[in-house]
């Protein structure tokens, strides 16, 4: 009989103990798979939103994220300067601003604004309408706006809003209803030309940009488009993707990343602590039974196979459970982080990766062998005709 | 001094101005005074009475000198506990002068918000409502520092995972409940044959499941009150920040009690139960 057989049928004389080791291990196994994906989530989350937008080169005015600091002076000239490097294909200025629109009932409501050029990669998805023109039919220039604000307003293409934080209140005509890659739940977001923005904000100051959106050719690359940017304009500050995310990775999404390691740690030490004292309460319960395995021939080696057999069949059934518990769980406490306020809807805290998979294995295959070690060697080490006397007179 | 309201726009000044210029001012020059937080000092190696230009411009053009006059502690916000606090404060008709368009017509009267402060808190819906009428071009917002959303989401998760885990310690404590009565499923039968009940023999599996589970209990709760100064000093350490992470309250620890008591005793009860159930001859069989 090979050791798995015989540590299947170790464990299917106490079912009930069996069945609670591998609900226990389940559980936490789940834990711990949610804490591996949550680790790395947002991170690939928010790569995955940076590179829908098609731009792989963010530039700002100084370190400050786009929109909390100074911006890029001379946008026009300095748009027309990076757009000449050689490294770049592209280079969109683009402005943020924050504006009350007349809603209905006679209420007001915020309205976040971006300005930027007509669409040239993926600043936003199209879903109905038309995309933004340069014009301005009948002085109203042209507006896109989110889901939520043409749900909530009951605009389509054609619909004109009016903007109460100007006196006089400005108005724009809907040309499309798009879907921005930044856009947070219940969000209103509306995009306009850089001269629609203008016409929005009369009072901003001209010829600034936020942030400066580049391409960069695909021969070249993100990393040489960053150091030909920095040469010729030392005084901004170019990121690649890859800079921006480690950037997050180190400030504002480290809080995650640390709950993770600690919760994944705790769960770690949860399974090992289980099936170690679920295993060794069972060998010292069948001392007799191992000593007489012993006496008939059954190798130490033998023994410690079974014991680890005894252990992989917990860990597995209970790691296996795991993975589709885990991935309930996961979308259970997503939705609970996405209902953060200002977060992008489309951002996500837990994402599965391969490499969490593999983790997840690897954290298990370690547990079991561990768990069985002492055990193991508790069986080993047992002095046979000794423990089968004590047997016998008890 | 001005107040909350320019912080935003003040960390992005601070920080771009204080990248280059340090001047020592003449002596005896009336500078205009500004206090910055630990985190600028500390970071861009200032120090109380220096002289330190700011400007409006990244590059730094029509900056302007001040004088460090102070250092304060921001408070503490924690929907931004993750990022560095450089800060500074200044005077608003230094600030305004600070970054204000030459020629700009009506910068220099203009301002980013107002804080204001009611007779009566409670009148502050109907008093946003009022302005917001008065004046269609105001953003009125009601400051609600207590029940910050970020604050309620983020208990909602730890609760979400305390769930988890303990659903996974019931599991456990289950096992070890069973893996217990198995062990004494001998004497279990003894003392039946000897002609005590069964509600008898499950009332004392009560009576140890409540004093293992209350010793549990109790010791989870001195742990964590052990351990809490060690793991808000690592996360204070690490954001650098004043917030307190983990704090062990009455209420917390009553709350831990109140769940690990009954759990226990469940677990004891249950694992009694399905051994005690059995002929007396099954549980005496070896």
């Amino acid at each position: 009989m090979s050791p798995l057989h015989f540590a299947g049928r170790s464990l299917s004389r106490q079912p009930a103990r069996a069945l609670l080791g591998v609900i226990g291990v389940a559980v936490v196994g789940a834990l711990l798979f949610d804490m591996l994906m949550l680790s790395r989530g947002l991170i690939v989350s928010f790569r995955d939103l940076l590179e829908s937008t098609g731009f792989d080169v963010r530039v700002t005015a100084t370190e400050a994220l786009p929109g909390m600091g100074p911006a890029v002076a001379e946008a026009a000239a300095t748009t027309e300067e990076l757009s000449r490097l050689p490294e770049l294909a592209m280079v969109v200025p683009v402005r943020f601003g924050a504006a009350t629109v007349a809603a209905r009932g006679g209420r007001t409501h915020e309205v976040a604004i971006i300005g930027s050029q007509t669409r040239r990669r993926g600043e936003w998805r199209l879903l109905e309408g038309a995309d933004l023109a340069d014009g301005a039919a009948g002085g109203r220039p042209d507006m896109v706006v989110n889901r939520t604000l043409a749900r909530e307003q009951g605009l389509a293409s054609g619909s004109i809003v009016r903007l109460a934080s100007t006196l006089p209140g400005r108005e724009f005509r809907v040309s499309g209803i798009v879907e921005f890659p930044f856009e947070a739940t219940g969000e209103w977001m509306a995009g306009v030309t850089l001269r629609g923005f203008t016409h929005a904000f009369p009072t901003a100051r001209r010829d600034e940009a936020d942030l400066l959106l580049v391409a960069s050719r695909p021969e070249a690359g993100p990393d040489a488009a960053v150091v030909a940017i920095r040469r010729a304009r030392p005084d901004l500050h170019a990121f690649s993707i890859d800079e921006v995310l480690e950037r997050l990775r180190h400030a504002e999404f480290s809080y995650f990343r640390q709950v993770s390691f600690v919760l994944a740690t705790i769960a770690s030490f949860f399974t090992l602590l289980l099936v170690t004292t679920l295993l060794t309460v069972s060998v010292n319960q069948r001392l007799g039974e191992v000593a007489a395995l012993r006496a008939l021939g059954f190798s130490r080696r033998r023994i410690t196979l079974d014991l680890l057999a005894e252990s992989a069949l917990l860990v597995g059934g209970g790691g296996i459970a795991a993975v589709p518990l885990g991935l309930l769980l996961a979308r259970g406490l997503d939705s609970i982080l996405r209902q953060m306020p200002d977060l992008p809807s489309r951002l996500h805290f837990f994402v599965l990766e391969p490499r969490d998979l593999a983790l997840h294995l690897a954290f298990l295959v370690l547990a079991a062998l561990i768990a069985a070690a002492y055990p193991a060697i508790l069986a080993a080490r047992l002095p046979i005709a000794a423990t089968l006397r004590r047997e016998s007179i008890s | 001094m001005v107040r909350a309201p320019l912080l935003l726009l003040l960390p992005c000044l601070a920080a771009a101005a204080a990248g280059a210029a340090r001047a020592a001012g003449p002596e005896g020059e009336r500078l205009p005074e500004i206090l910055v937080s630990r985190g600028l000092l500390r970071e861009r190696r200032l120090a109380v009475g220096q002289v330190v230009a700011l400007s409006a411009d990244p590059r730094g053009a029509g900056a302007r000198r001040f004088r460090i006059a102070g250092v304060y502690e921001p408070t503490p916000d924690p929907s931004r506990f993750t990022a560095k606090r450089l800060e500074a404060r200044m005077h608003l008709p230094d600030l305004l002068a600070l970054t204000a368009e030459p020629g700009e017509a009506g910068a220099a009267d203009s301002v980013s918000a107002i804080n204001i402060a009611l007779q009566d808190a409670s009148d502050a819906g109907a008093f946003a409502r009022e302005l917001g009428a008065r004046a269609p071009g105001i953003s009125v917002v009601r400051a609600a520092a207590g029940d910050d959303q970020h604050f309620v989401i983020i208990e909602r998760f730890h609760l979400a995972i305390s769930v988890v885990t303990m659903i996974g310690s019931t599991a456990f404590l289950l096992a070890l409940m069973v893996i217990r009565a198995d062990e004494r499923r001998e004497v279990a039968g003894l003392l039946r044959l000897l002609g005590l009940r069964r509600r008898r023999i499950l009332l004392q599996a009560l009576l140890e499941g409540l004093c293992i589970a209350a010793a549990g209990a109790v010791f989870g709760v001195l742990f964590a009150a052990a351990t809490q100064g060690a793991v808000n000093a690592f996360f204070r350490w690490r954001y650098d920040t004043t917030l307190v992470f983990v704090r062990v309250t009455p209420a917390i620890a009553a709350r831990c009690i109140a769940v690990a008591l009954p759990l226990g005793v469940m677990a004891g009860l249950l694992a009694s139960w399905t051994l005690l159930r059995r002929p007396v001859l099954d549980l005496l069989r070896r």
